[in-house]
């Protein structure tokens, strides 16, 4: 009987490999392109000045913003919560960093980006770029961002995302959504390759996390994957009693 | 039945034949890589992580299977086990490690073998290698689970539970019913063995469904880490657990000494080695910022109580037995002795990385690796090796003087005192671990990595030395017609 078990299982085991094979696009979100190399692409400063985003970050790390001029949503919160943010970020005093505030639609032109510039009161600030460039959808898939046009609004459906790369070109963080200063602090640190704790944003795809955090207490509550840590244990020692009563019922 | 018995003794000289094989391919794998570390030897990183993770995972495995394989024989005396049990695993293993060699070595797949998520869907190498990973693991998990559920069973049935833990020598020095220590170790292990494949199971669940769900389901990064180690830290030690089980039982039997009793400090030891070792696994998320401080102390207490005690009583009743005693000492029995000093430098090693404040010095530099290189390639290899040895020379047509047992032995002890010296002292200068080729910075790395190799490779004489020998007896008794 237990031979049969176990070939008809071995059987049953092998017929799954063939399925194994495809393989999925796992959504990965702010961890996606992580120690990447960002795409060197050509950028037209609204200074007059051409150069490659590889040859800006070498002179600093950069945070990447990525904008069209023309948006009617998310795109001037996101810079304006950007330069509140670097105001307060904590950790930052001795960090070195430039902001490059790059157009991801075709149709701005360098005017355009100034005119934006001007619109924040950041056309004279030193350490903010603002730029178009010619390569726009090479860069924007090298960061994963995926901003889809949308004919009913005239507009792109886009996220707020900012990028993090440090002076060898490679990402080291992404920010998806307006974020705290506490998090731009992170983001700056880890462009100057100092180390920045990262975790997954809470998502309903995640059911068992170890702890769930409340924000309206700021407390940590352990969750279902506890329970999945002591599973184990306690699943042996229930097999162990299981088997010795088997065991006892037989003999008897 | 007479059949049976027959069989377990053929099959347990299939899994040696497998374990010696496989075990110089990966020994080979593991002088690549330090070859290639010392700038000897160049190889692509992503080759140099395959072979890391093929490495890995095939010592763990088999040394797992080489207790297994030398628990389920010596049990024989006790109880009667299960030959299809035995069979299944085995069967069970060669697939799985087909898989596992066909996913890294022909699919690229290297995400070590520990194969911390995310780094498995990460996919830098052919897409199907991850799956097959994943899958090999799934094979040999269920194999190995049937075959520890029918040892487990096979105790049972003679045994109550408290008679099986040895619970009835507490209190009492002369108890109705004995538990031998073998039975004893041996059902300890199993339960480990056990527990710490039900949490492969679990990860492998929650692996399997973040992989076909297309990204519809997402795991906890801290609960996966928390079960790769569960199932890989408590894995490892469990296998040692094996290896003294079988030296509780032939150590003095060889040296021709009174067979070991259970007493009750060997009884507690062993009985808090059950308990503690299932949480010793937390020490390997020391630098988890999130994981809970409590779980962290618990980590280094679990990490002192499952072994000391273990060590102690198991070190207390060698010595006991080899002090001013005269021993008749043989190849198996020093290979035993020899195994226990390195499973206890190794496990001081494992205890001082364990503690919180040398942590922060020690993770993850090559002081890992010579603490677990340690209790494995001198001490547990050694205990399965001593009854490699005792087995074919016992139950081999094939008997005769065995040759060279001084240069096997001396080959053995210089080769793997400086193939672990050259990591205990790369670790010492926090050298790190995991690193493919160092940069200049590491000033010493690459002369150390280079030593590393050249003693590994007069360790690998040594056990091809053994390989020869007990290969041949075992070939025998396999090939026997019954």
């Amino acid at each position: 009987m237990l031979k049969y078990g176990l070939t008809t299982f071995l059987i049953f085991v092998c017929s799954f490999i063939e399925d194994a094979v495809a393989q999925p696009a796992v959504g990965w979100q702010e961890e996606a392109n992580i120690n990447e190399v960002i795409y060197n692409a050509p950028l037209q400063i609204i200074s007059g000045a051409h150069v490659s985003i590889h040859q800006l970050a070498a002179q600093n790390p950069l945070v990447v913003a990525f904008v069209f001029t023309r948006c009617s949503g998310i795109c001037t919160p996101l810079i304006i919560q950007l330069k509140e943010s670097l105001q307060f970020a904590p950790n930052i005093a001795n960090k070195k960093y430039n902001v490059l505030v790059v157009s991801f639609d075709p149709r701005d032109s360098v005017k355009d980006m100034e005119n934006m510039a001007t619109r924040f009161n950041l056309q004279h600030e030193g350490n903010w770029e603002f730029a178009v460039t010619d390569s726009i959808s090479r860069l924007i898939s090298s960061v994963n961002f995926n901003p889809v046009w949308d004919e009913k609004t005239l507009q792109f459906d886009h996220d707020a995302l900012l990028v993090g790369v440090n002076s060898q070109g490679f990402v080291t963080k992404k920010l998806l959504g307006l974020r705290n200063s506490k998090d731009i602090g992170l983001l700056i640190n880890s462009i100057n390759n100092v180390f920045s704790p990262t975790y997954r944003l809470p998502a309903q795809s995640n059911l068992f996390s170890c702890y769930n955090y409340n924000p309206k207490t700021g407390k940590n509550t352990p969750g279902l994957g506890m329970l999945f840590i002591a599973l184990p244990a306690i699943l042996s020692f229930l097999i162990l009693i299981f088997i010795r009563l088997v065991s006892k019922s037989k003999s008897v | 039945m007479i059949m049976e018995a027959k069989g377990i003794k053929k099959n347990t000289a299939i899994w040696i034949l497998a374990v010696l094989v496989l075990f110089v391919l990966s020994i080979i794998l593991g002088i690549i890589m330090r070859l290639n570390q010392g700038g000897a030897v160049h190889l692509e990183p992503g080759t140099f992580y395959a072979d890391m993770t093929v490495h890995g995972i095939t010592m763990i495995g088999i040394w797992f299977v080489a207790g297994m394989a030398g628990v389920n024989f010596i049990m024989e005396r006790y109880v009667k086990t299960s030959y299809w049990a035995n069979t299944f695993a085995l069967v069970m293993t060669v697939i799985g490690v087909v898989m596992l060699w066909v996913s890294t070595l022909i699919g690229d797949f290297h995400a070590g073998w520990t194969f911390l998520y995310p780094l498995p869907f990460k996919i830098a190498w052919s897409a199907w290698a991850t799956p097959m990973f994943l899958w090999a693991l799934a094979v040999l998990g269920v194999g190995w689970l049937v075959w520890v559920l029918s040892l487990m069973a096979a105790l049972l049935k003679k045994y109550s539970i408290s008679q099986v833990f040895a619970w009835q020598h507490f209190r009492n020095k002369n108890p109705e019913v004995e538990t031998p220590p073998f039975v004893l170790i041996s059902m300890v292990s199993l339960l480990g063995v056990l527990t710490c494949l039900i949490a492969a199971v679990v990860l492998l669940v929650l692996l399997f469904a973040e992989y076909y769900s297309h990204g519809t389901f997402v795991n906890d990064a801290l609960l996966i880490k928390n079960l790769t180690y569960f199932f890989g830290h408590t894995i490892a030690n469990e296998m040692l657990y094996l290896g003294l089980a079988i030296i509780y039982e032939l150590f003095p039997e060889i040296s021709g000494r009174p067979k070991w009793k259970t007493t009750w400090y060997v009884a507690i030891a062993w009985n808090l080695t059950l308990f503690f070792v299932l949480l010793a696994f937390f020490h390997h998320l020391y630098m988890d910022f999130v994981q809970p401080q409590g779980l962290q102390i618990v980590g280094q207490l679990a990490s002192y109580l499952a072994s000391l005690p273990s060590a102690g009583v198991t070190v207390f009743s060698v010595i006991v037995a080899v002090y001013r005693t005269k021993i008749k000492w043989s190849l198996s029995n020093l290979l035993f002795f020899i195994g226990i000093a390195g499973w206890v430098i190794g496990g001081v090693g494992a205890v001082i990385d364990a503690t919180i404040s040398n942590n922060f010095l020690l993770h993850n530099t090559l002081w890992v690796p010579a603490h677990f290189h340690s209790y494995n390639a001198m001490g547990n290899v050694l205990f399965s090796l001593g009854f490699f040895h005792w087995f074919s020379v016992e139950y081999s047509k094939r008997k005769g003087q065995e040759r060279l047992s001084s240069l096997k032995l001396s080959f053995l002890l210089l080769g793997g005192i400086g193939f672990l010296a050259a990591f205990y002292v790369a670790g010492a200068e926090s050298i790190p671990r995991r690193y493919s080729s160092y940069p200049v910075e590491f000033t010493s790395a690459k002369l150390l990595a280079t030593l590393g190799a050249v003693f590994a490779t007069v360790y690998l004489i040594a056990i091809l030395l053994f390989f020869s020998s007990i290969f041949k007896r075992c070939l025998n008794m396999v090939l026997q017609r019954s």
